[in-house]
């Protein structure tokens, strides 16, 4: 969903997709929460029965393609307990995950939206750094996982490194869209009622722009944490990454399905979470 | 060919009675106005008409069947224009003929005739987004013309225009009428667009959706022969004209202040 | 627009265009030269940061010599291959499930629950499975570009697809356009432009994919490539590789690009 609204702001055609991004979700709203998880049910449910059947009753998927619903079972318990796996409980691995993501993301927004904002008012200095930064964008932020290892060996400074170069791109690229996009008649309205160039960026230019910062921030998030569980695939000695690498290496498909669940569920977390804050930063969005 | 028709919509929980027992027919070639506020149901009818809505009760009937669904018996034509952006004017114009399944050397005279009579020479290889919306308003016209329909259905068609490229228009299709007489039924909220236009005038009331009064406007245009002056606004000045145009605006009058009435909901319309 | 900037910062002027572009070359050359400079100083070891004349020279040698098994110029057309065939998979069955999403409402109702279950899981995590499944095979890291590439599409075709002016599928239906001709002439056509977009993004996110999944599961590629060029502390290798996918990336997006162009054009936008 996100995704989309990055090529818009590439494309500098944001308004027209953000607009249907909210007559989405007014439309999911209309359709009525319960309508809705009733059918979510009907398709989940018969799925999991599916899985169940397949793996434990008729045994057609063998265990060492796909685990069973007790496989699973079997690694959560041994991962909660003890020692746990690959070097720690899950609390512990998931704890290390998110604690370094919410390190990076806030470096790289911490620079990027500054930045944005800066690139988005000023012309001069848009010239000035936008060269720079294009010469850098194509490069994925997974391809900095190498250099980054190099740099700063397999410790959480190379972690926080590539985490700021996955979140920093699209911090900056809708900071300064949304300035960008910024309705002129109103930075037009401001200056006629006698604001300053301050008040103008507090008043106008930053409250004006936040829609598209959070479409970034989104982005960043959900890069930053790509990217991380990436990077401790390639080399950690701590986290969901590392946990799944060990448990590939192991070929242990139930602690693999568990820790891919985790994957999703601190994913649906993290982005759930910004919602809410994006919520309260912006009531009059509705 | 409208019998006791209601409709009735569902918002939040109640029923709300958006048209009440109406009842008209629009005969052989004739070219019926209905007028209404906003919320009188109006297009509601129309959408009926072409199969894109239907009536809660009562029927709908075309000819002697009532409307099952959307047909190219029935061409309509939409206040947005609705042309296919990604199609020039001529593939617009003959989209409805391929559906039909024209063969295409006949497809192409059908187009290029109705390119002429509609004064789009020039713009055949355009695309919607080029022309002026007046130019779109035509291209819209001329592919519902090409069908050949029986009936020509037209939603506020000048609805989006400004106010002089609206009595090119209208003068255009009074021409048009009298080349190609149609069936028509024309939804507007200008009561003189109406008055100009119509054989018939139906004046609609709101909350619910009711006929008021149908006028009939053929008998006063013979008598006064208003065919005989060429621009609107000659029509516009004569005495019979605004006689009957502020007849339907006391009757409007008549019924805002009726609707006034504290709790009545409004209605989309 | 020119004027309107001018009026936000009175006094300054608006920037001339050769002012601007004084600037831009200012800024590249700006980089280079710290990047050099960097490395020329000796703050920090060459060994961790060769200047770009070292990147330059190792692209040329990378490009006559094998390593890794192949020259840069095979490990690019690996890497490519798996994407044209990651991609290429992921457009043909996202977008027509996206735009069928967003036509018919049961399989709407029906596969977004689904979809929104598997949707956090980042692509890159798919990495052990395919690695169980497909072991070294062409198969794995189509896999992990299929579940980066895939999302977009759908999305963007749905999206496409339900943003379509009901104005226009009723004028259809009203010219006699059946089921199958509306969906052709008139929800392809008009979803096409966020078609595009979601492919451009869609492609973004595979070419990441492949690299990450090149890192790990495969032995040939540019990500294979950079991988060996760091366990064996070869930065100039890495920082080559780097430079390679950059400008794939660059050029994928470029190509993708003019084909949104080319689609609004088709759309009689004169912009």
């Amino acid at each position: 969903m996100a995704a989309s609204v990055r090529s818009a702001s590439a494309t500098g055609r944001s308004s027209a997709v953000s607009s249907s991004a909210t007559r989405a979700t007014r439309d999911a709203k209309r359709l009525g929460g319960q309508r809705r998880a009733v059918l979510a049910l009907a398709a989940i449910v018969p799925l999991l029965i599916l899985w169940y059947v397949l793996t434990s009753v008729t045994h057609t998927v063998s265990p060492g393609r796909f685990p069973s619903p007790h496989d699973v079972y079997q690694a959560a318990l041994q991962i909660s307990h003890g020692n746990g796996y690959a070097g720690g409980t899950m609390s512990r691995q998931v704890w290390q995950s998110s604690k370094l993501v919410l390190m990076g993301f806030a470096v790289a927004s911490g620079v990027g939206v500054p930045l944005g904002l800066l690139m988005g008012w000023s012309r001069r200095a848009e010239a000035l750094i936008n060269p720079a930064f294009l010469l850098l964008r194509p490069i994925p932020p997974l391809a900095w996982i190498p250099l980054a290892i190099l740099w700063f060996g397999l410790g959480d400074g190379a972690k926080i490194f590539v985490i700021w170069f996955a979140a920093f791109v699209p911090a900056v690229i809708n900071s300064h869209t949304g300035v960008r996009n910024l309705d002129p008649t109103l930075i037009a309205a401001a200056r006629v009622h006698g604001a300053s160039p301050p008040q103008i960026v507090r008043h106008v230019l930053i409250p004006g722009a936040l829609p598209m910062i959070f479409t970034g921030l989104r982005l960043s998030l959900q890069a930053s944490w790509t990217t991380l569980v990436a990077a401790e695939l390639v080399g950690a000695i701590l986290g969901l990454g590392h946990v799944l690498i060990v448990a590939s290496l192991d070929i242990y498909p139930g602690m693999i399905l568990y820790a891919m669940i985790w994957v999703g569920i601190m994913g649906a977390a993290m982005t759930k979470a910004l919602g809410v804050v994006e919520k309260r930063v912006i009531p009059w969005r509705s | 060919m409208f019998r006791n028709v209601k409709r009735a919509f569902r918002r939040s929980d109640q029923e709300v009675l958006a048209l009440d027992d109406v009842s008209f027919e629009v005969g052989e070639k004739e070219f019926v106005a209905i007028v209404g506020p906003s919320g009188c149901g109006k297009t509601t009818l129309l959408r009926m008409a072409a199969g894109l809505d239907f009536p809660s009760a009562g029927s709908v009937l075309v000819g002697a069947h009532e409307v099952a669904g959307p047909g190219p018996d029935r061409a309509v034509v939409f206040q947005q224009f609705a042309l296919f952006p990604w199609k020039t004017v001529e593939e617009n114009i003959g989209f409805g003929l391929r559906c039909r399944g024209t063969p295409s050397d006949a497809r192409a005279a059908i187009v290029a005739r109705y390119v002429e009579l509609m004064g789009l020479q020039g713009y055949e290889r355009a695309y919607p987004q080029q022309l002026s919306g007046g130019m779109q308003q035509r291209v819209a016209i001329a592919r519902s013309y090409a069908l050949d329909p029986d009936v020509l259905l037209m939603d506020e068609p000048f609805g989006a225009l400004d106010a002089q490229t609206r009595v090119v228009m209208q003068e255009e299709l009074i021409k048009l009428c009298r080349v190609n007489p149609r069936t028509a039924l024309f939804i507007t909220h200008s009561v003189e667009e109406a008055v100009y236009l119509a054989d018939r005038v139906v004046v609609m009331t709101r909350s619910p959706g009711r006929i008021r009064e149908i006028l009939d406007i053929a008998s006063v245009r013979r008598r006064e022969a208003w065919e005989k002056l060429e621009h609107v606004e000659e029509v516009m000045d004569l005495e019979s004209f605004v006689h009957l145009r502020t007849r339907i605006w006391r009757m409007l009058r008549e019924q805002q202040e009726g609707a006034a009435v504290p709790g009545v909901p409004a209605q989309p319309a | 627009m020119a004027q309107l900037v001018a009026s936000r910062r009175p006094g300054r002027g608006i920037p001339s265009a050769p002012e601007l572009a004084a600037l831009s070359v200012a800024g590249l050359l700006l980089f280079f030269a710290a990047w050099y400079g960097v490395a020329a100083s000796g703050w920090v070891p060459s060994r961790f940061l060769p200047g770009p004349q070292v990147i330059a020279e190792m692209i040329d040698r990378l490009a006559q010599q094998p390593y890794a098994g192949y020259t840069i110029q095979v490990h690019t057309l690996a890497s490519l291959k798996r994407f044209a065939l990651g991609f290429g998979l992921a457009a043909a069955l996202g977008v027509p499930l996206g735009l069928l999403m967003g036509w018919y409402r049961w399989l709407d109702d029906l596969v977004t629950p689904l979809f929104e279950a598997v949707r956090f899981v980042a692509p890159i995590a798919w990495v052990p499975f395919a690695a169980l499944w497909f072991g070294t095979g062409i198969g794995g890291p189509i896999l992990i570009i299929f579940s980066g590439a895939f999302p977009p599409c759908v999305i963007n075709a749905y999206r496409g697809a339900r943003q379509v002016d009901k104005v226009l599928v009723e004028a259809a239906q009203t010219l006699g356009a059946g089921g199958l001709r509306a969906i052709g002439e008139v929800l392809v056509p008009a979803a096409l432009p966020s078609i595009v977009a979601g492919l451009r993004v869609s492609a973004g996110l595979g070419w990441q994919s492949l690299i990450g999944a090149e890192l790990i599961v495969v032995s040939s590629g540019v990500g294979y490539l950079m991988v060996q060029g760091q366990t064996s502390l070869q930065t100039p290798i890495v920082m080559s590789a780097m430079v390679a996918i950059g400008v794939i990336g660059f050029v994928i997006d470029v190509a993708l690009r003019a084909l949104e162009r080319a689609v609004r054009r088709s759309w009689g936008d004169q912009g």
